[in-house]
């Protein structure tokens, strides 16, 4: 807990919190002023929308003990206000209602584009209300209520205040505070222990499919024998511990850093093989605890004689579906670097270990190694690139 | 949607937030405006023990013109360059850019260091400030070491920020009189992340020209000597010798290999040309 001083309302407030609580759940939860409303809670859908210092902010990203000292007006302190009197009244008039949810947000946001904009442009109004979400009525209510308000403050010879009244540099809420810590770490509680290992691992249809390719400079059947060596293969993927191990069947968990996010899947593996065409593949099913998410992946190869035998193509075909909380930022297309970057790394290891060097690793515990590689390895790991991807745009 | 507990720290100053920082082993997060972290915190894909809010350190704060560059503060938000409250030397490029970051909301908040240094590839200043040809200060107790944009990008979400290493400065040169800038970028949702991003900053007097394709799910694609974009040399015709397939080589080169999204980019590519002939 810290204690956290502010203004609310014009009111001033001080009163002990997390600091993880956000200002949306601080004026809710401790002031009972529940006209702030909370959608998506991710910073999206704007109904949290609160003036910090003047300006609108989202209260749902934004956390109460950051905003010590700050100004905050919620849609209860906008009762006096000229603007929010003239747009409610403009609301109730162009029917720019119905359910409500979004309507605190809305109005905030609202009050800042009467505000600021030059005139009743409608795209510009569009645009400016963009990051405000509306599920029932449709905006185009709203956008005629705007339009009014504008209109007519515009006809009595209010001019727009385009900056809308702000004149210190950084963020909004910020550079009140004196300097504050919170009283000792907070206690972790221990992550679940229950066993996360799937009893069986089912086929699927993957959401996304990467196709990836690199080289290798040894014979397709060496590499191939290589490939039935599960624990040597584990050793040389970056964030891959193994807890059990039987013929067909793999138990362990693969760490994974996406800049900040760290996800660690715990699930088991099913490992199928081909002789005859020299491909394989393998279906696992993991979950994340920490993150409350799951993933189902498959591992599809195929190799491919390259320099007369001397080396091999290796082909990969990378299926995943990710559910859960990671879902919602895991977009495609940074899985598909991040797996780019993993396999750079995959096949530098695969290369050490066939020549029978140590595999390097030591180094990058998990597979978001760029902010640990030292130069050196940062170079190699761009030749790599180069071979593995950069013929005829491989992928 | 709550984050998971973390202690928090609001440091006197920016000597105070790296001893923090440097203290911490690497548990701990800097936050500043927290338009991006705090989404990653209240789905618990991050749960930092310890929160270095920075937000408040007037000295990351400041916007002045010195040597010929701007230099901005860290903390220096979106809406800060879009209203204008800093010095401009790009002729509005950077005001435009900032204008349509996002959302109002979400830019009265958000800074132009806490930007670049979550290193999203669908972010606006990576690849508005590559073109540019700004470069990053960073700061740790160990001293400063300054890298051009496109250096300090290094993957998806990945910066060349060291632990204990934070951003400390923005520099950004001047647009010289003759040079014109053009930007385009591509969103399904207006103020949403970006499909794809162009920029271009062509100076036809000088016969140079810096192109960025962004937005491509990694670091951007960086040309500083874009000759061989417009057929060989940079003159004043450059909108009409502008060669698309070019453009396409360097998309499949750098592993965009669907002809659909690559034709999206050089699309969004050939507006900022277009615009910045205009």
């Amino acid at each position: 807990m810290t204690t956290i001083a502010l203004q609310v309302n014009r009111r001033a407030v001080e009163l002990p919190a997390e600091p993880r609580t956000s200002l949306a759940d601080f004026v809710r939860d401790k002031l009972d002023l529940t006209g702030t409303h909370l959608g998506c809670e991710h910073g999206v859908c704007g109904a949290c929308t609160v003036l910090l210092d003047g300006v609108p902010a989202r209260s749902c990203i934004t956390y109460a003990a950051a905003c010590e000292g700050a100004d905050v007006t919620t849609i209860e302190g906008l009762d006096e206000d000229e603007i929010t009197t003239e747009l409610r009244a403009a609301f109730t008039r162009e029917h720019a209602l119905q359910c409500g949810y979004c309507t605190p947000g809305m109005l905030v946001s609202a009050r800042d584009l009467v505000l600021r904009l030059p005139d009743a442009d409608e795209r510009r109004i569009r645009i400016g209300l963009s990051g405000n979400l509306c599920r029932c009525t449709g905006y185009v209510g709203i956008v005629r209520a705007v339009q009014s308000v504008i209109e007519a403050r515009r006809a009595r010879n209010v001019g727009p205040l385009a900056d809308g009244g702000r004149t210190v540099l950084g963020p909004a809420g910020s550079g009140r505070a004196a300097t504050a810590r919170s009283e000792l770490r907070p206690a972790r509680p221990a992550p679940a222990s229950e066993s996360a290992t799937p009893s069986s691992i089912s086929d699927f249809t993957p959401a996304t499919i990467l196709d990836q390719r690199f080289t290798l400079p040894h014979p397709p059947a060496k590499v191939f024998a290589m490939f039935e060596d599960i624990a040597g293969i584990a050793s040389c993927l970056p964030g891959v511990s193994l807890t059990s191990l039987r013929s067909e069947r793999v138990e362990g968990s693969i760490r994974v850093r996406l800049g900040p996010i760290v996800a660690s899947f715990e699930g088991a593996a099913r490992v199928e093989r081909d002789p005859a065409a020299l491909s394989g593949r393998i279906v696992g099913i993991g979950t994340d605890q920490r993150s409350h998410s799951a993933t189902q992946g498959e591992i599809r190869y195929r190799l491919l004689p390259l320099e007369d035998g001397a080396a091999t193509s290796v082909e990969l075909s990378i299926g995943y579906t990710l559910t859960g909380m990671l879902a919602q930022v895991g977009r495609p297309g940074l899985v598909r670097d991040l797996a780019k970057r993993l396999i750079a790394e995959f096949a530098a290891n695969l290369d050490r270990h066939m020549s029978g060097a140590p595999s390097g690793r030591a180094a990058p515990a998990e597979l978001g190694f760029w902010s640990v590689a030292s130069d050196v390895l940062r170079a190699r790991l761009a030749r790599i690139f180069g071979r593995a991807f950069g013929r005829g745009g491989a992928e | 949607m709550k984050p998971a507990p973390f202690a928090y720290e609001r440091p006197r100053d920016l000597d105070a937030a790296l001893s923090m920082l440097a203290g911490s082993n690497g548990s701990a997060k800097i936050i500043a405006g927290g338009q991006s972290l705090g989404p990653m915190l209240n789905l618990r894909l991050v749960q930092p023990e310890l929160i270095v809010d920075i937000s408040g350190l007037a000295e990351l704060k400041r916007a002045e013109v010195s040597g010929g560059e701007l230099v901005l503060g860290a903390l220096v938000t979106h809406a800060d360059i879009e209203d204008g409250r800093t010095a401009d030397v790009t002729r509005g490029a950077m005001r435009a850019v900032a204008a349509n970051i996002a959302y109002r909301a979400v830019r009265n908040r958000g800074t132009i260091g806490g930007s670049l240094s979550h290193a999203d590839p669908a972010a606006d200043w990576i690849s508005a400030l590559a073109a540019l040809g700004a470069r990053v200060t960073l700061r740790s107790l160990a001293g400063a070491r300054t890298l051009a944009i496109e250096a300090f990008i290094v993957g998806a979400l990945e910066s060349a920020l060291h632990a204990g290493e934070i951003v400390e400065a923005v520099h950004v040169p001047a647009r010289t009189a003759s040079a014109h800038w053009g930007y385009a970028k591509s969103c399904r949702k207006t103020g949403e992340f970006a499909h794809a991003i162009g920029a271009v900053l062509v100076d036809p007097a000088a016969a140079s020209a810096r192109i960025v394709i962004g937005a491509i799910d990694t670091t951007p694609i960086v040309v500083t000597d874009a000759a061989e974009l417009f057929g060989g040399r940079i003159a004043a015709d450059y909108k009409q010798r502008f060669d698309a397939r070019v453009a396409d080589v360097l998309l499949a080169k750098a592993g965009i290999d669907d002809a659909a999204q690559r034709h999206i980019h050089i699309s969004v590519l050939k507006r900022a040309v277009l615009e910045a002939a205009a």
